[in-house]
């Protein structure tokens, strides 16, 4: 019996208990926490980008503008944008509603990426260590439930978690770790940044 | 459950509901006008309980969500893709109410069950799946919080369209559809008057501006400057 169970393609809900949210339920929340994470992180980047934009440095115009950091950052909120407009896309193609508090994320997600690039762009690589290293778990945790009648959606969040990952290994490029307070700073992001999946995927 | 199963289950509760809701205007809601209805669609009465074992309240909710089908499915069918948002969104709500002309009596005496106290989350969902499935008929793409005010918005409308359709007696319900054309434009009035607000607030200080550091700042007061 064993054998015969571990040859059946593995179904999307198929563990769950009574009292668990539906398989549809479930579905609907990962999309819904998923676009959430993504529209949080691409304001993040932009919040870090403002203050970086203008902050004075060796770059562009007297600012940080143009530097390897600020490059990267560029490049990794790029990547964030093409991720939150496939999410856009699912929401709208499977009927999931969006999280009622994208407006606090609006607000938070930027006022983190501004905070943590005001103490200097090593401080801001280890915001985006943190934050990614939480999502990398988070999408982990996800594809290990998916089964495979959602391959689809299952491959997608295995590409955007490899792009995370990267992100992650970019920041420590940057000298990430050696930013000021850095073990407080990442647990306090990473922290908040579970606060918010656990919120997202409720409400 | 396998899925024949499920669809012979909703094809049974399709046809069960159909042939109740003439007896609902005598019997009520009720699980008798239930198994009347079954009788009258040549099932056993004892189906009635099976279709719903919820009772009367499931009933309701299983017409509700039907309808809303029914809507989304006419609405394709007229190509509500080519009107208007704003068209569109009348045809939605005209569509949902016009298919069950024949039922008013059965809708108020629905409205009634749903607004006892245990009932108002229900009657809410199902509120929220009606102007849901208009907006995505509607080929709404919001994903902020765009989403709940458009909802939201079209929850009111369509609440008050609903309670004025039910005690309408003019021609062909005419009275209805002006009421629901100048609730539409009252909707379509609240973006001008958040503009207006908005415009107000505009000359005065932003506090957030203390935060702004300097050299766009500066930049900023040249180029004004530089303006004759």
């Amino acid at each position: 019996m064993g054998a015969k169970k571990k040859a059946r393609p593995k179904r999307t809900g198929e563990d769950l208990l009574p009292g668990d949210p539906s398989r549809e339920e479930l579905i609907a929340r990962m999309i819904r926490v998923d676009h959430a994470g993504e529209y949080g992180a691409v304001r993040i980047y932009e919040g870090q980008l403002a203050v970086l934009n203008r902050k004075p440095g060796p770059g562009r115009y007297g600012t940080m503008r143009g530097t390897p950091a600020v490059a990267a950052i560029k490049e990794m909120a790029e990547q964030e944008q093409r991720h939150l407009d496939a999410f856009d896309q699912l929401l709208v193609e499977r009927r999931v509603r969006p999280t009622v508090l994208s407006p606090i994320w609006h607000a938070a997600g930027y006022a983190l990426g501004a905070a943590t690039a005001m103490l200097g762009e090593r401080a801001a690589m280890a915001c985006t260590v943190a934050v990614e290293e939480v999502i990398d778990e988070h999408y982990a945790a996800q594809a290990e439930r998916l089964g495979d009648d959602e391959a689809e959606l299952r491959a997608m969040i295995e590409e955007f978690r490899a792009d995370e990952g990267a992100h992650r290994d970019t920041a420590i490029a940057h000298e990430a770790e050696a930013a000021p307070a850095y073990p407080l700073l990442t647990a306090a992001v990473k922290t908040g940044s579970r606060l918010a999946i656990w919120l997202s995927t409720r409400v | 459950m396998s899925q024949a199963e499920t669809d012979m289950l909703d094809k049974m509760r399709a046809e069960i509901l159909h042939a109740t809701l003439p007896h609902i205007a005598f019997d009520g809601w009720t699980m008798s006008a239930a198994e009347a209805g079954a009788a009258d669609a040549g099932y056993k009465p004892g189906d009635a309980v099976r279709a719903f074992p919820g009772g009367p309240v499931e009933m309701i909710v299983f017409f509700s969500r039907q309808a809303d089908r029914d809507t989304m499915a006419e609405m394709e069918k007229r190509g509500a893709a080519e009107l208007k948002v704003r068209e569109r969104v009348t045809l939605g709500v005209r569509l949902r109410l016009e298919q069950n002309t024949q039922h008013r009596e059965a809708i108020r005496r629905a409205l009634a069950v749903l607004s006892f106290p245990q009932n108002a989350a229900l009657g809410a969902q199902c509120l929220y799946r009606t102007v849901d499935a208009i907006w995505y008929a509607a080929g709404d793409t919001a994903t902020d919080y765009n989403f709940y005010t458009k909802r939201g918005l079209l929850a009111g409308v369509y609440s008050a369209t609903l309670l004025y359709w039910l005690n309408d007696n003019s021609e062909g319900f005419a009275d209805t559809w002006s009421f629901l054309d100048r609730r539409i434009a009252d909707v379509m009035a609240v973006p001008k008057t958040l503009g207006q607000i908005g415009k107000r607030f505009e000359r005065m200080p932003n506090p957030l501006r203390v935060f702004a550091p300097g050299p766009r700042r500066r930049r900023r007061r040249k180029g004004s400057a530089a303006k004759p």
